[in-house]
């Protein structure tokens, strides 16, 4: 057995484990019921012949049909039983499973995410474990019970003539054989599929997600056609699929026919010769009749296992992904505080991809107060608001926090010091409350109001239909942009973290607004660390330092009114913004 | 986490009939009714098969093998023969079989990717209002898991079912044919057998439509969780977010397990039926013929018959949850596909000479179920005029442009396009005619090329032009493959800033006759800005532009400012004028100053 093959086995078993009282139950219950299949027909033929031989009277009569209606009532009981107890674990097993993987998701980070949109991540959990669970279910039960029945008639075959059971038994390496090298393809197949199918869910989770998109440019019939090619190599994924699915199920029951002939030909002879007699024939025959259905269940089985196996080590790819941003081996407790923070950049180079610089060398630190980041579009400034937020990850050496290493202290403890607007405000389907409460569950409303005034969107949330209790759409579908930013903005103030980094808070919000919040954050910036990226000088002029980024560099640093006298970008832009103020 | 996320339990409230909702899976299948049938006939040839080799055992063995009076190498050659027929049946059995799977899953695939396209044709062309009430996780759960679990149907119950159901129906005639009186009997157990079918069947297709909203609830939490990940960690919410999805995850299994449970009590019924039946002919039967009212073959033939009858019964129930399950997602899917919300078709007039003269008469509008964001909203914008809307966050600047576009239709009042209102235009032609930079940016997963064209028909020399235009040089400069390198997810990131220089060559490049900014530059610095102001001023002459900018430095340029505020114009006119008026714009100007 390879070792991935261990592993999966391993994974399954700890999900069977709680329920393993269970499982035996149920299968105690399935076996009870084949042996109880097997009793009735023998109750009948008694009574017939009875009947027959006319020994059987009216009460013998009834008493028989008692028994098999008793035996019935036993078969419902147990059947009942089984279905619910082993189907049932198969159940428990994937919400065990699904838990699992959105576990592993929860701890991933955004290396993860670009590579894995979370189209293929829902794929993931519904369809790739609706194959597990399919095999954890009937495929268990079919496999027990196929297993249990072969074992029963060739145990009877043995019995009864071993020379003959041999021969029957022939073609089964061959069917073992067979089934092995089908089962790599459908393998391969069936990943490809599923892969097919993920790329399926993101496509329409992208094309509803960009749905004003669509609707504006027109391109509804354009996504339509694309939908439908992705669609048309789902069906030949699909068709390639089926011709190994198609193969495998009837090959075993070609093989329980092969099995067959060779009885007949091999007894047949055996008769002839005289050295087995015709009733033997019979009887043994009959037995390879009853071995038909499981050997067809086989084929059926190994195929519902593969592609249950498949999907499993999908999932177990994202189970065994971990962050980039790794909890440390030992990690540093959090330095003192009480004099504030210093966070510090120190020789940050940041690629994606080879020779593909993104950050150099970067040279900064920030606090206690406020540090303005400026620079031209795509320079690099979300790229350093999401350093320090610990949403990209960073070499050793890089990012300090009072001087200790960013690396060497766990994630989340970071995560916990520092509150973060996104450029891109994130909302989430719920209450205006909830989203602004997301960092600290246990706020109160007073709180809640408090920075939502802070800001400056107390107002307008009021005028909501349900206030704070209104829920907004998806990723915020029903605000206008301002809203939305001034929502995420609200929460990070709720959140009362010693630092606070902002990307681009205020690109929505109208001057009036901006003014007003800019006051509000004064009193917050005094006594806090915050870094703030922003193509609106106005913020700048209440920040200690400015540094200005331009292609991922370090240019120039000093003070809003240094910078504006002395670097000519940044003079540029100023004075540009500062033409608003002459009629 | 706590908020509704399964939204409404339905998409929308109703249901249809399960007559209803056969009726348009097999109008489906009708276009491939040959493929099935030939699918059929195939199977029949497996049955056959499957009947023939027992057949051929028992020529074998009563031919040849017992034939005591044939000489040794007659019965070997004989049972050689036979052995050469049993092996062509068992290959034709696997053939038809590999076959028929393969006929099956192909029609069944088609006709799931008909299906799958008409419902995302159809979804894509509904109105925004719809998608502002729906959570994207459904609508692709519709897409996927619900065409899944019907194609699941299709390839692994239709045919067997059509089997069984001829099957039954060739035991009952036979019965007749051989027995009346024991026909009859037999046929006493269908009635009790349909109503409990049609009993589970009802409750079974209650359970499974719960089972779909919670997949649909669970899919959309797990998409929208994924999406917005980082502000989750940052946050700390994990726990909370868990705990939520724990709930949506345990519900999912609860209706699970009652439908387990419901199921785990069907199945054995039928078998049941079948078993008491047996006891009953073997009490009431055998007494008949102690009797002799009734000769011991019939007996025997009847509890044979009733084993026969029996089994594509039971076969059926084994599939019963398989039929349920799909009815249920056939019905999710159908109520989508028939949804008669759709966007304003209009009246798909095109206006004769389109001059990108624009028309606010007295709009009014609320968004659904909301306070009115326009109140009785007047604007005149002149062809070739360049008007700039500024006014707080939330006055409804964008409301305006959605109304524009025809993504929504106002309460009140009209909005008319040179001259026609925007209700009867085409709205293809209309959005075409408009260039819209919105505020939210999207890019899609493709070239950075495809994202600026969608396709449309541009040369090279035009696209040269825009991406000078939207000052793309800088980006594409770091692009090693230009304007074929893939962005959006999976592909390079962009900064915001970039994405809307994007957008705004994907507007430019459709040479528009209207040109909407709204916000669009934002996330851009005012250096560049200013450069882009240069560099499409000319592409502006002579074209309506509407600008939404908070940076009055965006705006001083145009024609014409209005200032919103509470869905209504406050005041409107010239850079200088307003500035000397001393209203609310001049208060704005003022305010920036104030920061000095
Ligand atoms: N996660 C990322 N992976 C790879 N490249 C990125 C990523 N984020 C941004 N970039 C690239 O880095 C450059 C700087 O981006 P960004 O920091 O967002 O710019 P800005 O200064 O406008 O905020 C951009 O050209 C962008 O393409
Ligand atoms: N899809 C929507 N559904 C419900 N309300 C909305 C929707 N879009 C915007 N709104 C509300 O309408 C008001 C105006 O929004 P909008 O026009 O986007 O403002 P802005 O002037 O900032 O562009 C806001 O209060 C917002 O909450
Ligand atoms: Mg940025
Ligand atoms: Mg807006």
């Amino acid at each position: 057995m390879n070792p991935e093959t261990k592993r999966r086995l391993r994974l399954l078993f700890s999900l069977f484990r709680p329920r393993l009282a269970a499982l035996a139950a149920g299968f105690a219950a399935l076996l009870a019921v084949d042996a109880m299949q097997l009793f009735i027909p023998r109750v009948i033929r008694d009574a017939v012949d009875g009947i027959a031989a006319g020994s059987a009277d009216e009460q013998s009569l009834f008493r028989q049909g008692l028994v098999i209606a008793a035996l019935g009532c036993g078969v419902f009981v147990c059947r009942y039983g089984w279905r619910r107890l082993i189907l049932g674990a198969s159940r428990q097993v994937e919400r065990d499973l699904r838990a699992r993987i959105f576990d592993a998701v929860l701890g991933l980070d955004a290396p993860f995410f670009h590579k894995n949109p979370p189209g293929s991540i829902v794929a993931l959990a519904s369809n790739d474990l609706n194959a597990v669970q399919m095999a954890c279910g009937m495929g268990l039960v079919a496999l027990v019970d196929a297993v249990v029945m072969t074992l029963a008639c060739i145990g009877f075959m043995l019995a009864m003539h071993p020379f003959l059971t041999l021969i029957a038994v022939a073609p089964l390496p061959f069917l073992a054989l067979a089934t092995a090298l089908l089962s790599a393809r459908l393998h391969h197949r069936f990943a490809a599929a599923q892969k097919r199918f993920a790329e399926l869910s993101e496509f329409c989770r992208q094309s509803f997600a960009a749905i004003r998109l669509v609707k504006a440019a027109g391109i509804e019939a354009r996504q339509t056609r694309a939908f439908g090619r992705i669609g048309r190599s789902y069906i030949r994924d699909n068709l390639r699929l089926a011709t190994v699915q198609g193969a495998l199920f009837p090959f075993s029951g070609l093989m329980g026919n092969l099995c067959l002939l060779l009885v007949l030909l091999a007894g047949g002879r055996l008769v002839i010769e005289g050295a087995v007699s015709v009733g033997e024939l019979v009887a043994f025959i009959s037995y390879l009749f009853m071995l038909t259905w499981p050997m067809m269940a086989f084929g059926w089985v190994a195929g519902l296992f593969q592609r249950g196996m498949t999907s499993l080590s999908r999932i177990m790819k994202v189970l065994d992904s971990r962050p980039v941003m790794a909890e440390p081996s030992e990690p540093l407790p959090l330095p003192a505080m009480d004099k504030g923070v210093r966070i510090e950049l120190s020789g940050l180079n940041l690629d994606s991809g080879p020779g593909r610089r993104l950050l150099e060398g970067i040279e900064l630190s920030a606090g206690p107060g406020l540090l303005g980041i400026a620079g031209p579009t795509g320079a690099g400034k979300s790229l350093i608001a999401a350093v320090v937020a610990r949403i990209l990850p960073v070499a050793d050496g890089c990012l300090f926090i009072n001087g200790v290493d960013a690396n060497r202290i766990s994630p989340a403890a970071w995560r916990g010091l520092v509150a973060f607007v996104p450029q891109h405000s994130l909302l989430f389907a719920d209450t205006v409350r909830a989203n602004i409460a997301l960092g600290r569950p246990d706020a109160g409303l007073a709180e809640i109001e408090a920075a939502a005034r802070a800001a400056a969107i107390h107002d307008e949330i009021m005028a909501m239909p349900a206030g704070y209790e209104t829920v907004i759409g998806e990723r915020g579908v029903s605000l206008s942009g301002g809203q939305k930013q001034r929502l995420a903005l609200a929460r990070a103030i709720l959140s009362d973290k010693p630092v606070l980094v902002m990307d681009d808070p205020l690109s929505a919000v109208d001057a009036a607004t901006e003014q007003e919040i800019i006051a509000n954050l004064r009193k917050i910036f005094r006594n806090r660390t915050c870094i703030v990226a922003s193509h609106r000088f106005s913020l700048f002029e209440e920040a200690d330092r400015v540094v200005v980024i331009e292609r991922g560099r370090v240019t120039d640093r000093g003070s809003h009114r240094e910078l504006a006298a002395r670097n000519p970008w940044y003079a540029m832009v100023a004075a540009r913004q500062a033409m608003d103020l002459k009629p | 986490m706590r908020g509704n996320f399964g939204y409404f339990e339905d998409d929308r409230p109703g249901s249809f009939s399960a007559g209803a909702i056969w009726k348009r899976i097999l109008v489906r299948v009708r276009p491939w009714w040959k493929s099935v049938l030939l699918a059929v006939v195939l199977s029949q040839v497996v049955v056959g098969a499957g009947l023939a080799i027992p057949w051929l055992v028992k020529e074998a063995l009563d031919r040849y093998i017992t034939a005591a009076g044939l000489a040794p190498a007659e019965r070997i050659s004989g049972i050689l023969r036979i052995a050469v027929l049993f092996c062509a049946t068992a290959a034709t059995g696997f053939a038809a079989n590999f076959f028929q799977v393969v006929v099956l899953e192909r029609c069944g695939q088609e006709i799931m990717h008909r299906l799958r396209q008409d419902l995302f044709a159809r979804i894509i062309s509904l109105g925004l209002p719809f998608f502002d009430r729906q959570p994207v996780g459904r609508l692709v759960t519709r897409l996927t898991n619900d065409i899944q679990n019907m194609h699941e149907m299709f390839t692994s119950v239709i045919v067997t079912l059509f089997n069984d159901i001829l099957r039954m129906a060739a035991i009952v005639v036979i019965l007749a044919a051989m027995n009346p009186v024991l026909a009859g009997i037999l046929l006493l157990a269908l009635p009790p057998l349909f109503g409990l079918t049609a009993l589970f069947g009802r409750t079974a297709r209650r359970l499974f439509r719960d089972i779909r909203a919670t997949v649909a609830a669970l899919n959309s939490f797990v998409q929208e969780c994924a999406s917005g990940m980082s502000v989750i960690q940052i946050f700390g919410a994990e726990d909370r977010v868990r705990s939520r999805f724990d709930e949506l995850n345990r519900d999912n299994l609860v209706r699970n397990l009652r439908q387990i449970a419901v199921f785990a009590m069907f199945m054995p019924v039928i078998e049941l039926f079948a078993t008491a039946s047996t006891a009953v002919v073997i009490w009431r039967g055998g007494s008949r013929v102690l009797e002799g009212m009734m000769s011991i073959g019939a007996l025997a033939a009847f509890l044979h018959y009733i084993r026969l009858f029996f089994q594509p019964v039971r076969e059926m129930s084994q599939k019963y949850s398989i039929v349920q399950s799909a009815v249920a997602s056939a019905e999710r899917i159908f109520l989508l596909l028939e949804t008669t919300q759709q966007e304003p078709q209009g009246g798909g007039r095109v206006p004769r000479s389109p001059a990108g003269a624009v028309e606010f008469r007295e709009v009014s509008f609320a968004y659904d179920g909301g306070p009115e964001v326009l109140r009785g909203f007047s604007l005149k914008i002149a062809p070739g005029e360049t008007v700039a809307i500024v006014g707080p966050t939330g006055s409804g600047k964008t409301t305006v442009i959605n109304l524009l576009e025809g993504f929504y239709r106002p309460g009140r009042g009209a909005i008319l396009v040179d001259g026609v209102a925007v209700d009867e235009l085409d709205p293809a032609w209309l959005r075409r005619f408009i260039g819209l930079v919105s505020q939210e940016t999207l890019i899609l997963p493709a070239s950075l090329r495809e994202n600026i064209t969608l396709g449309r028909d541009i040369g090279e020399a035009a696209l040269a032009r825009v991406v000078e235009q939207a000052r793309l040089g800088p980006l594409l400069s770091r692009m090693e493959k230009g304007l074929d390198t893939a962005v959006g997810i999976g592909g390079r990131v962009l900064s915001a800033g970039e994405e809307q220089l994007i957008a705004l060559a994907r507007a430019l490049a459709g040479d528009p006759g209207i040109l909407i900014l709204d916000e669009a530059t934002a996330s851009i610095d005012s250096a560049t800005e200013s450069l882009i102001e240069e560099a499409i001023a000319t592409t502006l002459a002579g074209r309506t532009a509407i600008v939404i900018a908070h940076r009055l430095s965006t705006v001083r340029r145009a024609d014409r400012i209005v200032v919103m505020e509470a869905g209504r114009i406050a005041e409107s006119g010239s850079h200088e004028d307003l500035a000397a008026a001393g209203g609310r714009y001049a208060a704005m100007l003022e305010g920036e100053r104030l920061r000095d």
